[in-house]
């Protein structure tokens, strides 16, 4: 079998150097992917607003579902096509509504994606930060029944991927978003897009993925290159649709009689910055032994392999290491091999 | 459902295995909520002669 399947995380809010912006750690997906010929990765790495690319060889899972796959609780399955449905937050205006509703019809129009129907939720989100986003952006919206029941409605219309829009409150003068938009700090919305997602994949266990509905903002002359693809358009709704155009089917485990893609069986490595081991799938990764590679990519946290001590961790400099790494779990080549200085094979004695 | 942030403050005993820090942890959350997002967000080495670590975790629960 010449792939390594692996697992590619940017965890989300965390001011990663790489990915910490819009869609930045495309790039590196898509090296990873070639290298390892089957990646598989969540949409804040896949997703730069207007910008997104479709790769053969990866897999764009939601966080949630993500980490179940590492657990091994799913499988994928890939599909040609998803119908996609879109949840818009009731609290987005008439007018910016509209500007999505025609990206909806431009990705028909132009890309020949199947986007299928749309919802308004009941009642508005209600999005509420948390006031400490040092470590990690979070929050959580005040009406998630409004959500689960939208995406509910659009699964009993016959569709199998959800995007959801939510309104995310006007602070486009913040200090946040400010530092954000010049390439410093953590992105302050992230964490809340991340919950939305979550919940719609614990609750209906289908492919999504979430753009917030912003108003336009002042022209930023400092904008860091990393943050461009968000200046782009008037939404961020582009890339979640071309992500979730053909994102592989949640396969529940055990399954009979589905034909799976990727059983979690046969997930090799993750990848994942430097000092963000604390997640789950790294944690369900280390429990069945997988390669964790651990890259330097400088962010907010400080949970290293120094608190664990687990053996079969990488660290590298950054992700071109990384790539190599892969490639040489993906070929069998013994690591130690390619290193210098090359230290002789060990002697063991045979115990009576 | 109600949704709430949580910042809960674990100690890690040494008798609590890598391979069980995640049952571990999720164990605990449950005492909350259902759980919606996690992460261990810090840590710090021993803080007593029996090897615990102190771990801080950021959660995001619905009850």
């Amino acid at each position: 079998m010449d792939i390594s399947p692996t697992i590619f995380i940017v965890p989300t809010g965390i001011g990663c150097e790489v990915g910490g912006f819009a869609g930045d750690a495309l790039p590196t997906a898509k090296l990873l992917a070639s290298a390892s010929g089957c990646l598989i990765t969540h949409p804040n790495v896949m997703n730069g607003g207007t910008l997104s690319e479709k790769d053969k060889n990866i897999f764009y899972v939601e966080g949630y579902s993500l980490d179940r796959l590492a657990k091994g609780e799913i499988a994928l399955k890939r599909v040609k096509q998803q119908k996609i449905g879109i949840i818009f937050d009731s609290a987005i205006e008439s007018k910016i509504l509209i500007r999505h509703l025609q990206v909806a019809d431009a990705c028909v129009s132009t890309l020949g994606i199947n986007v299928h129907s749309y919802v308004v939720t009941k009642k508005p989100l209600n999005i509420v930060f948390d006031s400490d986003s040092s470590e990690m952006s979070s929050g959580i919206i005040e009406n998630p029944d409004t959500l689960i029941d939208s995406g509910k409605c659009l699964i009993e219309k016959g569709v199998t991927a959800i995007a959801i829009v939510a309104k995310f409150p006007d602070d486009s003068d913040s200090f946040d978003t400010n530092i954000y938009r010049e390439g410093k700090g953590v992105d302050p919305i992230s964490g809340v897009e991340a919950v939305i997602s979550h919940l719609i994949s614990k609750s209906l266990k289908v492919p999504c993925a979430h753009a917030p509905a912003l108003n336009p903002i002042e022209l930023n002359e400092n904008l860091d290159p990393r943050a461009a693809a968000e200046e782009i358009g008037y939404t961020f709704l582009p890339s979640v649709l071309i992500g979730l155009s053909n994102a592989p089917d949640i396969v529940e485990l055990p399954a009979k009689h589905e034909l799976i893609s990727l059983h979690p069986d046969q997930i090799e490595s993750i990848v994942v910055p430097n000092g963000a081991l604390g997640g789950e799938a790294v944690l369900a990764g280390i429990e069945k032994g997988l390669n964790i590679i651990s890259v330097k990519n400088q962010n907010t946290l400080k949970v290293t392999n120094e608190f664990y001590d687990y053996p079969n961790l990488f660290e590298v400099n950054n992700y071109l290491e990384a790539a190599g790494i892969i490639l040489a779990i993906k070929k069998g080549i013994n690591l130690n091999s390619i290193k210098r200085p090359l230290k002789k094979i060990k002697n063991f004695t045979v115990s009576d | 459902m109600k949704l709430s942030s949580v910042d809960l403050y674990l100690d890690w005993p040494v008798s609590i295995k890598l391979n069980n820090l995640r049952e571990f942890i999720i164990a605990n959350l449950k005492k909350e909520g259902d759980v919606i997002r996690w992460s261990i967000v810090g840590i710090q080495n021993s803080i007593d002669s029996f090897g615990t670590k102190k771990l801080k975790i950021k959660a995001v629960l619905a009850n």
